[in-house]
């Protein structure tokens, strides 16, 4: 038994799920859903599908590079059942499970933060552009102009003085 | 009876399960690309009367026979060609590609691929044909 990958969205087909298609030059292509056949069949480019794994990570939306990636591998290799070997892979596929997990999470939480940046940074030039809607350019021109009025009398009465 | 009406007005209209049969499959884009590797064979066809043009006039990226020389010609200057040249300028989707995107190992972005054009590769044969024979 072996859970393959599906062609075009690269999720797990479990036994007894999905479709194969074999091409007349006796290619295999492996199908999760008739959604996925038929847009095969459609011949649409699954790096340009943006629901697929192809297109996430080559549009470096997710993790590509990573030591973690590199446990899960197609091992054509029959090992005999042994109770505790069985054990320690079962523990050891937890925790990578786990790091790999958290390091994606991280990856993207990474990516997002840029988005941010820019957001605030537009928003500040947006309040800058448009202050007068928040501040009006007229707001304490009166007091001004009655200052400058005080100051000036205040002044051709010294000149007055001398 | 002729037709009646010179404009095709249902041409297209058919359920996609009829259109995408697999008894009307065209030539996927990694079979083309194999086909860019070594297209004399198919370039220098042998006269086939059942085929479009006798199999004399094949565009060799968009897997296609042409009636003539002048509809081929009329072809490289086309839209789908041109398309179909773009989308032969990268590496061709694998399995094994797919199951990089899976998780099975680091994801490897696909690389550029250099498109020759059909026209160029012709001369090219035929050039090197000449300086074969005299050696």
């Amino acid at each position: 038994m072996r859970v393959e990958k599906c062609f075009f969205c690269s999720a797990p087909i479990y036994p007894g799920h999905g479709i194969n298609f074999v091409r007349n030059d006796s290619k295999f292509f492996r199908f999760c859903r008739s959604k996925c056949h038929k847009a095969f069949q459609k011949k649409r480019n699954p790096r340009k599908a943006r629901w697929t794994k192809a297109f996430r990570k080559s549009a470096g939306k997710e993790l590509t590079v990573d030591a973690s990636l590199e446990f899960e591998k197609r091992r054509n290799e029959p090992v005999k059942y042994n109770k505790e070997l069985w054990q320690n892979t079962v523990k050891a596929m937890q925790r990578i499970e786990e790091i790999k997990t958290r390091r994606q999470n991280h990856f993207i939480a990474n990516r997002l933060k840029k988005g941010k940046e820019l957001r605030k940074l537009a928003d500040k030039v947006e309040v800058e552009k448009n202050i007068h809607l928040i501040k009006s350019p007229a707001a304490g021109l009166k007091q001004r102009k009655q200052m400058v009025e005080v100051v000036m009398e205040r002044d051709v009465e010294q000149m007055e003085e001398n | 009876m002729g037709r009646n009406r010179l404009k095709k007005m249902h041409k297209g209209d058919k359920p996609l399960k009829e259109k995408y049969r697999t008894k009307r499959r065209t030539r996927d884009l990694d079979l083309i690309h194999g086909d860019m590797k070594s297209p004399g064979s198919l370039l220098n066809q042998e006269v086939d009367l059942d085929k479009p043009g006798a199999a004399q006039c094949y565009c060799l990226t968009c897997a296609k026979y042409c009636i003539d020389e002048k509809a081929l010609s009329d072809h490289f200057r086309g839209k789908p060609h041109k398309r179909r040249l773009k989308a032969l300028e990268t590496e061709p989707y694998t399995q094994e590609e797919a199951e990089r995107a899976a998780g099975m190992g680091c994801y490897i972005a696909p690389k550029k691929v250099e498109v020759l054009l059909q026209e160029r590769l012709g001369t090219e044969d035929k050039e090197g044909d000449t300086s074969m024979k005299p050696a």
